[in-house]
């Protein structure tokens, strides 16, 4: 590496160092907790997959360059340099972790090594070096943003087409608009994802609630966070800030989607208008009496899989739980504390990666279908499409003989006309 | 158009989670030689806006789209 672009690294590694990125690399004492805190590491027993190990390869750049005693005795203390191979460790400690932050919530001092990792996500960006699919991901949702009118009529039409199932399936009022778009005045902004089913089951549960809602334009994911880029994360979640000011709406119902909330719940600033997942919207619904659901659609086990970035990293946790109580009559947690559920696997953009991941994902996360099959639930349902995709693949790999489902498309077929 | 228009390369994209209809055009893309043309099919509402998306950003050309049924037909020609 040449001293130009070591440089360059070090100022985007310095950026990231606010107080909080400090404490966290400064704080450590390698008490080992977070050691089998990590679905990676309890599943595949190897020092490089301990949340400690990962953070120290990131910690000990920090004090090589950052820190008086790494500087100036850099053979007393426990620095490293920043060359290609240091990128290469700074790689698999990234991603080989799902940013899920179990460890954290074990940590006695709430060390957060997700925020660590993305400092060597940053680096792997500066570098050029992160995996180019993620950053492909992120450049086309950026480019929608840049030009709505490339896509927009036919996007339009392939919505037009949706409706048609809507109807079919949950007998929409006649003369409604069954699923609206670009409705200037609409009080819900909802931001699905590329897939039908991300918008179908969505549309019959809006319209059953008699919900003035519209459709983004844009899908709900946001591919910088996954890459670690906070330029690429910035610019993909102004599209749907600034749709949302345009249409005047009072709420942003993110689809099943864990980073998507995330990110936009905070990371979008103070805006005008609230920021909700749609299993909160759905939960309010059903509380507020303008949904009603027939339990005895569901009589078999069933158990549900908390999102880590919707559950402990996002806190939406009673209303999944509320939902399944009017859904579901034989109901199965998996974790004792949903905070210390099992991650499935999948976050972090490993999902995104596919096939290049999947025998990592499969071995990484053993210890996640063990917890799903002790439950004994035949269905399985999640909130988030990457969890679903790698729930999905898990109960394939593991024969687990289960149904995998989306909590939404379980409220929308329970649905009480 | 697309009656012209002869795939070196065809990809069934209908109903893949996100975002695995983008990621399998874009390496679609790369298997076939510079000048040919991938068939993408799909039949999710996103990637409409999707390809579009990822055309100009990569720089490749869509050279026309089909619809049929509930089923969206991409030619795009491989240009870099």
């Amino acid at each position: 590496m040449d001293e130009k672009t070591r440089q360059d690294l070090l100022k985007l590694f310095e950026g990231k160092l606010n107080q909080a990125m400090r404490l966290y690399l400064e704080t450590c004492s390698r008490c080992g907790v977070c050691t089998e805190a990590c679905h990676v590491y309890a599943s595949m027993p190897q020092a490089k997959y301990i949340a400690a190990y990962r953070a120290e390869i990131v910690r000990r750049i920090y004090k090589k360059y950052f820190k008086s005693q790494g500087r100036f005795w850099p053979s007393l203390g426990q620095s490293k340099d920043l060359t290609e191979m240091a990128l290469e460790e700074l790689y698999e400690a990234a991603y080989s972790c799902t940013g899920c932050r179990r460890c954290m919530v074990y940590c006695p001092f709430g060390i957060d090594t997700q925020m660590i990792m993305s400092i060597a996500k940053l680096l792997l960006v500066g570098a050029h070096a992160e995996p180019e699919i993620l950053t492909m991901l992120a450049d086309t949702s950026i480019a929608k943003g840049e030009s709505l009118e490339i896509f927009r009529e036919g996007f339009l039409a392939g919505i037009k087409r949706l409706e048609a199932e809507v109807v079919a399936k949950w007998q929409s009022q006649a003369g409604d608009t069954v699923i609206p778009v670009d409705k200037q005045g609409a009080d819900l902004l909802y931001v699905a994802l590329a897939g039908a089913h991300s918008i179908i089951p969505a549309a019959a549960v809006f319209n059953a609630a008699r919900e003035n809602w519209t459709l983004s334009f844009f899908e709900a994911v946001n591919f910088g966070a996954f890459v670690g880029d906070p330029t690429r994360t910035k610019l993909i979640l102004e599209r749907i800030v600034g749709e949302a000011k345009r249409l005047g709406v009072k709420e942003v119902c993110i689809c099943e989607c864990g980073t998507a909330f995330r990110v936009m719940k905070q990371l979008s600033g103070p805006q005008p208008f609230q920021v909700s997942s749609i299993t909160q919207v759905h939960a309010r619904y059903i509380r507020e009496g303008r949904i009603k659901l027939d339990p005895s659609k569901n009589p078999e086990p069933l158990t549900y899989h908390d999102p880590c970035q919707i559950a402990r990293n996002a806190g939406v946790i009673d209303e999944p739980r509320y939902i399944l109580q009017h859904l579901a009559s034989d109901y199965r947690e998996l974790a004792p504390e949903p905070i210390y559920n099992w991650c499935c696997g999948g976050g972090g953009g490993l999902v995104a990666l596919g096939e290049e991941t999947l025998d990592f994902r499969m071995k990484s996360s053993r210890v996640k279908a063990e917890q799903v099959r002790k439950t004994g639930a035949k269905t399985l349902c999640t909130a988030c499409e990457n969890c679903h995709t790698q729930l999905s693949d898990l109960n394939q790999h593991y024969q687990l003989g289960l149904e995998v489902k989306f909590l939404s498309s379980m409220v929308a077929e329970a649905l009480v006309p | 158009m697309s009656q012209t228009i002869k795939a070196d390369k065809t990809l069934d994209l209908k109903g893949l989670p996100c975002p695995m209809p983008v990621v399998k055009v874009s390496k679609g893309i790369k298997e076939v030689q510079v000048g040919q043309v991938l068939m993408a099919e799909t039949s999710d509402p996103g990637a409409l806006a999707d390809f579009p998306a990822w055309a100009k950003t990569s720089g490749n050309e869509i050279l026309d789209t089909v619809q049929e049924g509930n089923t969206v037909k991409f030619y795009i020609q491989r240009k870099a």
